[in-house]
């Protein structure tokens, strides 16, 4: 009987899993999924793309939408330590915001300054930011490069 | 006499930064010698226009030597030829960045001058204002060499292109945008006189050979601190070594010129240019020049090239906040000092019965002193009405000559103005300043200056 009642628990939760969606740890609640890009070497595009994750915690509230950002190339700048943004970037991360910086790209900046750059605390690796984005996707997030 | 002279327009001075408006209250340390820490560009090029017109009353000179010729206070400078004249003040181009951005600890400031103001006007038809590396590898002590602005009164060591007004109070015009001249002006130019370096100089009107534009060629090590207990202060300081020669000039002598200055600010909001806040500062810059006079340092030398100190510091405030702006400052010059030229006529005229030249000239071992207060206030988003008010005392030291004539002159200008802004990088200026000047123990003095004119000026600043 046991076994019966936790093969269709089991059973259950495997059925209700894609409705629960891509909720993740941190944001149990969120309804809306989105992956912002930076990889422009453009300064004013790290002013936007912290504009637009202000802006969709603004509308969702912060519960509800599940931000990361993924910073690669030119981009991985945003996340360099001492970065005029800082505290912005951390004030975002306070609000669930997460931001993943490129292993390749810390590679190339390493081989280009001949130490490794210093990155913000809160950035976390991830094998390749490219990667990361489909990953998300995959996943169901919407992809938004401003 | 001899107020504003070339200084009436030619002083066009200042480094630019890059967002117009209003600029009290910011770090121009940072603002000017740094860039933002991970996002600056490798190489951002920007600059401004300022095309301006301006007018004075055309009174001739009331007395004196040159009785009935024109007066240099009432041409427009840089040139002098005219009452009133549309030119391009400031016209500067310049890039700015970290070139290599992943290691944005090194960063550079580069800057030209196209327009046509006390700059160019004896030099080139473009001239280098500014060149400068900045490294920021030593927290406390950033490194910047190279030319660039000394950091002194907040009037001239702002960006220039946000400056509030068209003209530089009297003080500023004449004792911080330092005129290097060749001889210091005091021997009567005739054409016998013996020394042919003397007569060579002062027969042009003693023009000068180098702008100091409020800049110098050297090193400074500067740096802000913010101290965790009182986080919205921000505290400056930057110590300097230069040459004290002027724009693109190499040192004249082994003597350097030094520059301190310090700045506490509460910062309301904002950033870098466009920042709310209230600061207060004071600086100190001491130097000396060397200069061929025909006393020399004593009586009965002969023409002599000596070398005399030149020493100016002061204290000031700044602050804005909403719809308000205010700033004020005493400043004060001691040794060498600038004094206008010889009888209030245009350089290099000659006197009506004599054969002397009139000519740009500065008084060694003198004091002088001025100070100003500046408000300015929003009517409505897109304009600002602002008066400015300001004294200016010079030859305050010695006041009598040898002769026991009047060296002493004080000035007042009283300057009304509006600024209209279009959007956020241009806006147009009009000022109207309200002059006069007294000259002191000295009755053909006081009658010269008792016809200087209102000065009209109208000026557009386009940044980009």
């Amino acid at each position: 009987m046991l076994r019966q009642i936790s093969f269709i628990a089991l059973l259950i939760s495997l059925l209700v899993a894609p409705l629960l969606g891509i909720a993740s740890e941190a944001k149990p609640f969120a309804e809306k999924h989105v992956v912002l890009q930076i990889s422009d070497p453009n300064p004013f595009k790290q002013t936007l793309v912290l504009n637009v994750a202000g802006n969709i915690l603004k509308h969702y509230g912060s519960d509800k939408v599940d931000v990361e950002i993924v910073a690669f190339g030119p981009g991985l700048r945003l996340l360099t330590l001492g970065n005029s943004n800082t505290k912005r970037i951390d004030a975002l991360n306070s609000e669930g915001v997460r931001f993943s910086a490129c292993k390749n790209t810390i590679k190339a900046f390493t081989k280009k300054l001949g130490h490794a750059p210093e990155l913000n605390p809160v950035a976390v690796p991830v094998s390749a930011g490219v990667v990361r984005i489909m990953d998300l996707v995959d996943k169901g997030y919407i992809l938004v490069k401003p | 006499m001899n107020i504003f002279k070339k200084s009436l327009c030619a002083i066009a001075v200042g480094s630019g930064i890059l967002i117009a408006g209003q600029a009290q209250a910011v770090n121009w340390l940072m603002v000017q010698g740094t860039e933002e820490p991970g996002s600056a560009p490798r190489a951002k090029l920007w600059g401004f226009l300022q095309p301006q017109y301006e007018r004075t009353q055309n009174d001739k000179l009331a007395d004196g030597p040159w009785k009935g010729q024109d007066a240099a206070f009432n041409s427009i400078g840089p040139n002098l030829d005219s009452n009133s004249q549309f030119q391009l003040r400031r016209a500067r181009i310049g890039v700015r960045g970290a070139g290599f951005p992943l290691d944005d600890k090194i960063n550079y400031f580069f800057l030209a001058e196209f327009g046509k103001n006390g700059i160019t006007e004896y030099g080139d038809a473009v001239e280098l204002t500014d060149a400068s590396v900045t490294f920021n590898h030593i927290k406390g002590v950033r490194i910047r060499v190279g030319q660039f602005k000394t950091p002194m009164s907040e009037e001239v060591y702002q960006g220039i292109a946000l400056f509030d007004w068209i003209n530089f109070t009297g003080y500023a015009a004449q004792q911080l945008l330092e005129r290097h001249l060749a001889v210091d002006g005091q021997t009567p130019c005739t054409p016998n006189l013996t020394n042919a370096k003397y007569l060579e100089a002062c027969a042009k009107g003693n023009e000068w050979e180098a702008f100091g534009a409020a800049r110098d060629t050297g090193i400074q090590v500067f740096d802000t601190f913010v101290f965790e207990s009182m986080q919205d202060w921000e505290f400056s300081y930057s110590a300097m070594v230069g040459n004290g020669n002027g724009l693109n000039e190499g040192d004249k002598n082994n003597n350097k010129d030094y520059y301190l200055y310090f700045s506490a600010e509460q910062v309301y909001d904002g950033k870098r240019a466009r920042r709310n806040g209230w600061k207060t500062f004071a600086w100190y810059t001491k130097g000396t020049r060397e200069i061929l006079t025909s006393s020399g340092k004593g009586l009965g030398a002969n023409y002599r090239e000596d070398e005399f100190d030149r020493k100016r510091w002061g204290i000031g405030t700044t602050y804005r906040k909403g719809k308000i702006r205010a700033a004020a400052e005493y400043n004060k010059a001691e040794g060498m000092i600038f004094n206008g030229v010889t009888g209030g006529a245009i350089p290099g005229n000659i006197a009506n019965n004599v054969p002397v030249t009139a000519q740009f000239n500065i008084l060694p071992d003198e004091e002088a002193d001025g100070w100003y207060v500046d408000f300015g206030y929003k009517v409505l988003p897109k304009i600002e009405l602002a008066a400015r008010y300001d004294r200016y005392n010079r030859g305050t030291k010695n006041t009598l000559d040898v002769n026991g004539i009047g060296v002493e002159r004080k000035y007042k200008t009283l300057t009304l103005g509006a600024q209209y802004f279009f959007n956020k990088k241009t806006r147009a200026t009009v000022n109207y300043a309200f002059r006069d000047g007294d000259g002191q123990d000295n009755n053909t003095a006081d009658n010269i200056l008792d016809d200087m004119g209102d000065v009209l000026s109208f000026q557009v600043t386009a940044i980009f």
